[in-house]
This record gives structure tokens, sequence and C-alpha cells, in this order.
């Protein structure tokens, strides 16, 4: 991510997929689409609520795309984007933002870099200037790539090396993958942010910008049709060129647990075990979802009861999936309480996914899951922002914004012996991976 | 659990959210009109329909927070309101949890410094539960000793858990040095030796003394008919029974004088957090509207004097911001950054250097007009939905402001001249007395710090407790 929050005015939904919920009407936020001549695809919703305006540019790039030793380049690549171009020079692109009312930011994942700007009606214009002027004339200052590259590493300080968590998920990919790209975090190691070179930007450039690759996402105080003519204005004489290679290596069945072990001072422990499940456009992603409800939300949640409420064993204990085009990690993080085992909450998590997959959830917990997706599709339409994101998002995991709104009737088929067979499938042992940080105390080594 | 309807006599005020005759309508910020009431029993209900998405969101304020907390319980308020929903006189802690979530709805209350929040959202359709449930647990808890046993256990190791973020815990340490043990000094949530030495009749005894609708705003706002919501929440809450609560006290805090520095020592710190600043404002100080204009020039935005020196020129990070955290009374300014811990003396250099340039230059005209439209501009979305309208006129009313706030906003931003912008910079941003607070690796960065104060302080994050160091008396 390109900044820190300044302000609470946009607020930042960084949803992952599947919030979508049943009984939505696709009726009730009807959306305008266009394909350009370049093969960007432009998505419109008109919402009049506010004079304001959210949009999104996804670029299907991310390090997933990336190689050894240029690890974390995407993510740096989205930095660089903020940095000068041939008409708004270094620092121009947010001053001119700013100084017409509008906002920005950025975020990379390992399959996408998605821009966002968030401005009144009035920057409309502006916006479309600014943003034909960087896909298509961007420009690399060897002083600014320099001091970026200390900007991406205090951020990287600031997720991963002090954060515990942040440092935890990153030892448990690179140890759930061996073959495939997802093995490297995003913000890429540390070494390859120092050495990464200006050829290496502009390979990446080349490589995932061309407007073929990536979907815009415009929400709010618009018509469709104003869209689409600054879109053939500024946007559609953008040439297109060829997109990224594809990523052709597939991770191998995982044949057995794998464990790893990180000793860094600390309060408390943090256990992350990680189980590899299918890609988002996989059909088992709704009843994947519903299992995830059932078992990790709110405080009537299996987990919940189990971990936290009787047990007393842990602070919280979540799970969670990024959207991903290739098959992707389940996460399931739990922090065990002081003087608690981890090994005591890692028993417990597999006791109820044991329960999970030997018996099936109750028509009450089903009813309930399905209930929980209704009212988190309602909270992602509730604001602009959220709706560009999470309509962006359909669209390019899916290959379709329509399954944001037909989610409705995917969900409602889904029985509890389908999430019985999920949680068979894909909680098996052989199929983990299993990470735990373990607090070593002032004397060094002592645990 | 239905309530007889009793005749309230109920004072209606409309308040109409009339257009700001600046520009064009669609371009103007305002507040959708809302109505104002209250209750027999002397519960303030503000009502206000926003049609759109079919939710409705509750946000209640009770007019006591932590700085109310007694000395040695801080924390006290905070397990209060976490305590609201495990337990009432008809449903266990697991059976609220259960209709909450079958419901999908969602329930929070919280202490802040000033005041404790009660909120909860519902899908429309399910308004008759959801209402249910969120008076159940403002009028109705028990507080069964099992969950407060539980609840005060999971905050103390929800402490420690803060201690290994150091951007989580910075906040706490610089409002304790800045305050001391007074008032906005505290710990909000309490640290882990204060909860220990909370118990379930000190709980209990907070809850009866403070939460009485005499002492509680009620905010409604979302889809729905405004006519039959005064009949619900009548026959719901006005059986509330009234009683006498004291205003809370809180003493006002007079600025340090001098400098002074508290290092908390993190040794495995690749980065060195920190804040600089001084006593900041009230939230209803008659120069707030000047106070957020220069504080967006000067570190309240990405192209923020402050972000410039320290990010985009320099890259020594990758954040730096200012901010005024108001209250009733004046809160906290700081400047806020980290920076690895190599050029920890390089940055905390640089942002006091931009803090004698503000000083020094004051800020530019053009400065002025892009600081004037980014908050114009950025405004709307902050009073996009049910949940954040609620919050806007509930906190207006604790605090004495109206809807003028937000409906005469472009006009008093407008208001600010370079010459206000300069007094403002005079009055209200701190020049020569300074308390720093660092989080960071004591061993690789204190000699260098020895130059910025003569007052000099040091713990380790692993001692329990923030600022001041605990005492040890009950």
């Amino acid at each position: 991510m390109r900044k820190m929050c300044f302000r609470s005015a946009t607020a930042l939904v960084l949803c992952a997929m599947g919030l979508a919920g049943p009984g939505a009407q696709a009726q009730e936020f009807p959306v305008q689409t266009k394909t350009l001549k370049n093969g960007m695809k432009v998505l419109v919703q008109s919402d009049h609520s506010i004079p304001n305006v959210a949009l999104y540019v996804f670029y299907r790039i991310g390090s997933r795309n990336e190689h050894p030793g240029t690890t974390g380049l995407s993510h740096f690549f989205e930095h660089m984007m903020f940095n000068g171009a041939k008409k708004y020079g270094p620092g121009e692109l947010d001053k001119v933002m700013e100084a017409n009312g509008g906002s920005n930011n950025a975020y990379t994942t390992k399959d996408t870099t998605v821009y966002q700007d968030w401005f009144p009606r009035s920057a409309l214009p502006l916006i479309f200037d600014i943003e034909a002027d960087r896909i298509q004339n961007l420009n690399f200052d060897p002083q600014k790539i320099q001091s970026e590259r200390g900007v991406v590493a205090s951020e990287r300080r600031l997720r991963t090396e002090n954060n515990n968590r942040g440092l935890l998920s990153e030892q448990l990919w690179a140890t759930a993958y061996v073959a495939h790209t997802y093995q490297w975090p995003v913000v890429g190691w540390m070494s390859d942010i120092e050495h990464w070179t200006m050829e290496d930007l502009k390979h990446h450039f080349a490589m995932g910008y061309s407007p073929s690759n990536a979907t815009m996402v415009v929400v709010g105080d618009v018509t469709p049709e104003e869209i689409f003519q600054l879109c053939e204005k500024y946007i559609e004489p953008i040439p297109a060129h060829a997109p990224p290679p594809p990523v052709t290596t597939v991770e191998p069945e995982q044949l057995g647990e794998r464990r790893l072990v990180v000793h860094k001072r600390a309060e408390l422990p943090v256990l992350l075990i990680g189980y590899h499940i299918p890609q988002t456009n996989n059909p088992d992603f709704y009843a994947l979802n519903i299992l995830r409800t059932v078992l990790y939300q709110g405080e009537s949640s299996r987990m919940y009861l189990r971990l936290v409420d009787k047990d007393q064993l842990a602070l919280f204990a979540n799970s969670f999936s990024p959207s991903a085009f290739d098959p992707s990690l389940e996460q399931i993080i739990a922090q065990p309480k002081q003087g608690v085992d981890p090994a005591a909450c890692e028993k417990a998590i597999y006791e109820e996914l044991e329960r999970a997959k030997t018996s099936a959830i109750t028509d009450q917990e089903l009813e309930k899951a399905k209930n929980i997706r209704l009212v988190e599709f309602y909270h992602q339409m509730r604001t602009i922002s959220g709706r560009a994101n999470t309509i962006g998002t359909y669209e390019v995991f899916f290959g379709d914004y329509n399954k944001l709104f037909d989610a409705a009737k995917n969900y409602a088929v889904v029985t509890k012996e389908d999430v019985q067979r999920v949680a068979k499938a894909y909680f098996e042992p052989n199929n983990r991976t299993v990470a735990t940080l373990i607090p070593e105390s002032a004397e060094k080594g002592k645990p | 659990m239905k309530i007889p309807t009793k005749t309230a006599r109920i004072l209606t005020v409309m308040i109409l959210g009339l257009l700001v005759g600046v520009g064009a309508a669609a371009q103007s910020i305002h507040i959708p009109s809302h109505e104002k009431l209250v209750l027999k029993n002397g519960l303030t209900v503000l009502l206000l329909e926003k049609h759109g998405v079919p939710i409705v969101s509750f946000d209640a304020i009770v007019k006591t927070g932590a700085a109310a907390d007694p000395e040695g319980q801080e924390g006290l308020a905070s397990i209060t309101a976490e305590l609201l929903r495990k337990g009432t006189k008809t449903r266990s802690a697991q059976q609220f949890a259960a209709d909450l979530d079958y419901i999908g709805g969602s329930f929070g209350s919280d202490a802040g410094a000033d005041f404790t929040s009660v909120s909860a959202e519902f899908l429309t359709k399910d308004l008759g539960p959801g209402l249910d449930l969120f008076s159940d647990a403002l009028l109705h808890p028990t507080f069964p000793q099992a969950e407060a046993d539980k609840v005060l256990a999971q905050n103390i190791d929800g402490v420690r858990s803060a201690k290994d973020n150091p951007q989580q815990v910075l906040g706490e340490y610089y409002a304790g040095y800045l305050f001391g043990a007074r008032s906005y000094g505290r710990a909000e949530g309490g640290d882990e030796l204060s909860l220990k030495r909370i118990d379930r009749d000190a709980i209990v005894k907070f809850y009866d003394s403070n939460f009485a609708p005499g002492n509680t705003i009620l905010a409604v706002a979302g889809q729905f008919n405004a006519s039959e919501m005064r009949k619900k929440l009548e026959e719901v809450l006005g059986a509330w029974a009234a009683k006498k609560v004291p205003e809370a006290a809180i003493p006002a805090a007079a600025s340090v004088k001098g400098k002074k520095l508290l290092l908390v020592d993190k040794p495995d710190a690749t980065q060195t957090y920190f804040a600089i600043g001084n006593v900041g404002t009230k939230v209803n100080d008659p120069d707030r509207v000047g106070i957020e204009v220069v504080n967006t020039v000067f570190g309240g935005r990405f192209t923020s004097l402050l972000n410039e020196a320290l990010r985009v020129e320099s890259g020594l990070t990758y954040g730096a911001s200012s901010q005024f955290d108001s209250h009733r009374e004046p809160g906290t300014f700081g400047m806020y950054s980290f920076t690895k811990n190599e050029t920890t003396v390089q940055a905390i250099d640089l942002a006091l250097q931009v803090l004698q340039k503000l000083h020094k230059d004051g800020i530019t005209p053009e400065q002025l007009a892009s600081a004037k439209s980014y908050i114009k501009g950025q405004y709307p979305p902050s009073i996009e939905t049910s949940a954040q309208l609620a919050r806007r006129i509930v906190q207006n009313e604790f605090y004495g402001l109206d809807d003028s706030e937000v409906n005469q906003l472009e006009a008093r931003i407008g208001a600010v001249t370079p010459e206000v912008a300069r007094q403002i910079i005079q009055k209200h941003f701190p020049d020569e007395n300074l308390v720093f607070v660092l989080i960071g690796k004591a061993s690789a960065i204190a000699p260098a710090l020895k130059k910025y104060a003569e007052k000099q302080d040091a713990r380790p994050v692993s001692e329990p407790g923030f600022w001041p160091p605990p005492t040890g008396k009950k």
C-alpha cells in the first residue's frame, strides 16, 4: 500500500472476497460497462447521494508475476506510479489532486495492483488527465527511485519486521509454497528492495501496464455517458500491448504437514495455520465462505466459543483468505493468551475442524451464515469506495462483476452437506503448514 | 421482551438541514435534516432518516468515559462497556451473541476519554429484534462474575499483545507522558496492573452511577420511518428509569513548559516510532476550523509539509503526520512518524525544522487554498453512511455543537485568511515547549537523544503499565 491513512474521510475498504450475499438485486445497483478499443473494460455505477466519485483501476499484475531477485517489484512500482510522468512531474500528481479536493492511494496484492482516486465531481476531467498521463508516459527519475526505496523499506519494517503477525505470515507463505510464486511477500524481501534497478522497473511497466490488462471502475456522482466520453478522450488512444506472460507453475500437492517456528522478543505468541484451498473462482468458494462464517465470525462462532469463551486459550481466532487467481491459502490465526502453550490452541482448532468434518453444521448455523453474508453485501454497497472495490474485485477475480449480484443464488443453494464436504476436502493434516511465533525473554534463548 | 408503552411527553424539535447558499446545491456540504426529542425520562433522541441501503444505525453516548476512571482502576469504563452484552436479565452472553449474529447484526461498546459509546447496526427488516438487543445491553446488563473475569483477563493480555506493535501503544505512552496520571493521561483501556484491581463490584457501581437516560444521547440514522421509530423508542427506552447522574468533571491540563523526553525501550525494534508535541485543543475550540485548515497543510495529508520533508523528499519514512486529538478539554497535539534506528535523529531533526519553519514562514496562499479545497472535497464521504451520520450528530450534541458544524463548514473554511492562519500557528502549534516520546531500541538510539531535552525518562516496554510508572499503591 502506498500511504498511511491520513484521515478517515475515505474509508478504505480492503475487503476480502465473498462478502456478497443472497437477496441482493442487480437492479438495485445497476452497472453500465464498455470495453475500449485498446481492451480496457470500464464499469460505471451512478450514485448521486454525495457529490463525489471513487475511481479504481485494477491491473492484473502483482507479486505473482515476479521472480527471485526482484520480489516486491509490483509493490514498488505501485509507489513509482505516483512519482512523475510527462505532464505531471515528480510530486505534482499528489499536489494537483489534493489542491482540487481529491485524494488517492493504491494497494498491491499477490495478484493485482489497484489504484484508487477519491475526489469531488468537479475534478473529473483532471483525474482522467492524470491517469492517462501516468499509464502512458511514466517517467523514472533515478533520485526518486532511490528515495522511494527508503520509503518502501520503512513500510516493510512497519508491517513485517516490527509486526509479529506480518512477520509470521511471510514465513508461512514461504513455507507452504515451494514452487509457485505466491511464496514470496508482496512487499518483497529486504535485499531485493535494496537491489532492483531502473531496468527492472521499465521491464515491469512494459509487462504489466497495457490498458488491456486493466479494468476501471467508477462509482459516484457521474453518468455512464460522461465517463465513457472521458475514457474515449483520455484512455482509448493509449495503445495496447502484450499482457504479462502466464504464470504456468502449479504448486504441487502438499503431501505432509510442514512446521516452522520464529523466535522473537515478544509479549505473546502467535499461531498461524495455512491450508491450501482453490483459487477464488472455484465453485467451492461459496461453501468455504459459509464454513468460514460458521467457524470464525462473531461471538457465536464455533472457534470463538471454544478458544476464547469456553477454554479461554486465545485472545482471538480468525481465518481469512485473499482473492487469488491461483490456488491459495486459508490462513487461521490465533493469539494464545499468556502462559498458554500454542499447542493447546492448535489442538482446539483441529478438534473444531474435525467436528465440522464428521458432522454437518446445523440448519440454524447455515441460515445465520447466509444472513451475515446478506448484511455484509449491504455494508459494502453503502459507500461509493466500497462499491468500486467490490465490483472491481468480482470483475477481476470471477471474470464478471455480475457474480456479485449472483452471489445471492450461489449462497442460497449451498447445503450443510456442501459445507461438510469442503471441510473434509481441504482441512486435512497433510495439507497444512503450521507457523508459531515463540516469545524470547530478555535472556536470549530462554523460552 | 416488551415494555408497556408509557405516555411520554415528547419535546420535538425539528432541525432542518438547510443548504448553504454557496455554489451549486449539489456541491454544497450539508447534513440531512433530522429531529431531536427528549423522552420523559430525560433520554435525548436524535432521528435521521437516510434511505438507499436498508440499514439502521444506533449510536448512543453515555456522558461518562475513561477520564472518570478512579485512579488505580484505569480501564473501568472500558470494561463496563465491553461487558454490556455479556449477560442481561434475559440473555446469557452466549445467547446474546447467538441472537445478534443470527440477524447479521453488529454491536460495539467502548469507552473513550469523554464518553462511553454503545452502537449497533441491523438490516431494516430486523429492526424489531435489533432494537430489542441494543436496548437489552444498554438497560439490562447483569455483569455475571464469570464473564467479568474472562473479559478482564482478555484485556490484560490485550495490552500485552498491543505492546508487541509499537505503533499501537505510542499514543498511550504519549498521552501519559503529556498529561501524567490525570484525566486524559490515563490509558483508556487500562493496563496490566490497573485491570487487576477492577472487580465486579466496581463495574456494577460504575454502571449504576452513570448509565441513566438523562446522561445518555441516542442517535438513530438510516432507512426507517421516523414516526414509527419514535413510537418504538418510547416503548422500549421510555421505561428506562430516570436517575440523577452528576456530570463527570474533567480537569483541564495546561501545556507542558520546557522540554522532556521519554524513551520506551523495545530491544528488538528495527525502527523508532516517535511522537512530538504538547497539549492541544478542545473539540469546540472557537478556532477549530482554522486549526483543521492549518493542520491539513502542516501534517494532515499526503502533500503536507511534514510528509513532504520526511517521506517524499528524503525517503526516511513511510509516513509522517500531525494530529490534534481533541476532547471536551484540550487533548493532545502530536507530530508522528517512524524511521529506521540509524536515521532516528535525522528524522526528528527534520520534523523539528518543519515545525520551526511553520512558525517562521507560515503557510503560503497556495497551500492555504489547496488545503481548503482538499477539506471540502474529502468531506462528503465522511458523512456518507448512516453510521457516520449517527456518530456525527450524536457527538455534535454531546459537545454542544450543532448542524452548522457541517452546513457552515464551507463558509467557515472560506473565512480562514492568511492572517487567521498566522494567528492559529502562534496560538495552537507548539514552538519551544515540546514533549518527546519514542519507542525504539534504546541501546542503539539513546545516547543521541540527549540533545533534545534536559529532562529524560526511560522505561522498558515489557514493564507493566505505560506512563507514569505504576507506584504499586491501590
